[in-house]
């Protein structure tokens, strides 16, 4: 009888065997889609501070107030690392697209883009609410 | 001897398995540590949106305060406050953000706002608002509460040296915004002479020395038959906001 199982036992451990060793790859996939979701995380606290960074001085708001999309380009282009891709959209309150020309350095090629919603005031006696929306992303 | 590693091949061959299991979730634990400390990954964007938020309620206020300052309607400031925490509200952020605001209507303000320009040598235009912030976000909630004062003020001296019926003026002009020095958007200066105020130009040599930290030196003759002369400078800073400053200058 004992003879008999020997062979079965023996297939049992050697699927347990693999079982553990491919629980243990199952474990390092999660490691790497959180690792994913982190990175995204970065990258929308990144295109945050940089807008935070850019309308600190009121910079952000003047360059809107006077439509002057190709210098607000060249600002992101700027304050943003290379190799990240953007594409910003302005909105007035009504929702209604303020910018005239496309706000972007290039095409995205990934899957994972980060999207930021800001929120600008104009320091210009008129009062003037901007909703921005930004797109990030890496480029491959 | 024997007996004994033929029976145990097979638990073997599962703790090499479970070590190498722990090898491999190890090694990838270690490298996704390492790299989440190298690229410094923080918390959700809130604290910095929270920030943001600050940041621009600050400008709101600059925005009336430049509209009030320049004749503009003492409502400005709640109509404006009212429309950012109407847009605040409905955005498409994660989480919820209200915003809730009291303008200041004592200590010399009124709807917020506090224009003293009467003062000798002194003026300043200043708005005051405080705010309550809520944002709401899983899995924390966040009440803030906070004040924003913008001040511009601008101090004015002088005196004047006779040269036969010609007095030279010499003013020293200094612009403040939230009491750390500023610059000047522009600056005009006004004499008084027989009850009527005339703004001094290049008919009177007027000279504005600017020293890049905040303090203009304005040099200008007029000739006026009064000891005292009343002067006058008009001044915006560099966010627009308005001041009138008043100064009287007696021979030096």
């Amino acid at each position: 009888m004992k003879n008999q199982n020997k062979g079965q036992i023996r297939i049992i451990e050697a699927f347990l065997a693999v079982l553990i060793i491919f629980s243990a790859f199952a474990v390092s996939a999660n490691l790497t889609v959180s690792q994913k979701e982190t990175r995204h995380n970065e990258l929308a606290a990144l295109g945050l501070q940089t807008l935070m960074k850019l309308d600190s001085d009121g910079n952000l708001s003047c360059l809107i107030d006077s439509g002057d999309w190709f210098s607000l380009r060249e600002a992101l282009k700027l304050a943003l690392p290379s190799g990240v891709v953007f594409n910003l959209t302005v909105y007035n309150e009504q929702m209604q697209q303020v910018n005239t020309e496309v706000i972007s350095n290039g095409a995205f090629s990934s899957q994972d883009i980060a999207f930021i919603e800001y929120l600008c005031t104009s320091e210009n006696p008129v009062f003037r609410c901007y909703i921005l929306h930004l797109y990030l992303g890496v480029a491959s | 001897m024997k007996k004994f590693r033929s029976n145990s091949s097979g638990q073997l061959l599962i703790v090499a398995a479970l070590a190498i299991a722990i090898l491999i979730a190890s090694t990838t634990l270690y490298v996704y540590e390492l790299s989440k400390e190298k690229t410094g990954a923080g918390p959700p964007a809130m604290n910095d949106f929270i920030l943001a938020v600050k940041q621009n309620t600050r400008k709101a206020l600059i925005s009336a305060l430049a509209n009030f300052s320049n004749g503009g309607e003492n409502t400005v400031l709640t109509e404006d406050l009212s429309e950012f925490a109407q847009v605040l509200i409905s955005l498409k952020v994660p989480g919820v953000y209200k915003l809730t605001y009291t303008v200041l209507n004592s200590s010399g303000y009124e709807n917020g706002f506090r224009l003293s320009w009467n003062t000798n040598n002194i003026g300043s235009s200043s708005a005051y608002a405080n705010f309550t912030l809520e944002a709401y976000e899983i899995p924390s909630n966040i009440t803030l509460q906070y004040a924003v004062n913008i001040t511009t003020t601008v101090t004015l001296q002088g005196s004047y040296t006779l040269t036969g019926t010609e007095k030279n003026v010499t003013l020293t002009c200094k612009v403040f915004n939230e009491e750390e020095p500023s610059l000047a958007k522009n600056i005009t200066v006004y004499y008084e002479d027989a009850g009527s105020w005339i703004q001094a130009n290049a008919s009177n040599n007027l000279i504005i020395t600017n020293y890049g930290n905040g303090t203009y030196t304005i040099n200008f003759t007029v000739q006026t038959s009064s000891n005292v002369l009343q002067v006058s400078a008009h001044v915006y800073d560099l966010r627009g906001i308005f001041t009138r400053v008043n100064a009287t200058c007696s021979s030096a």
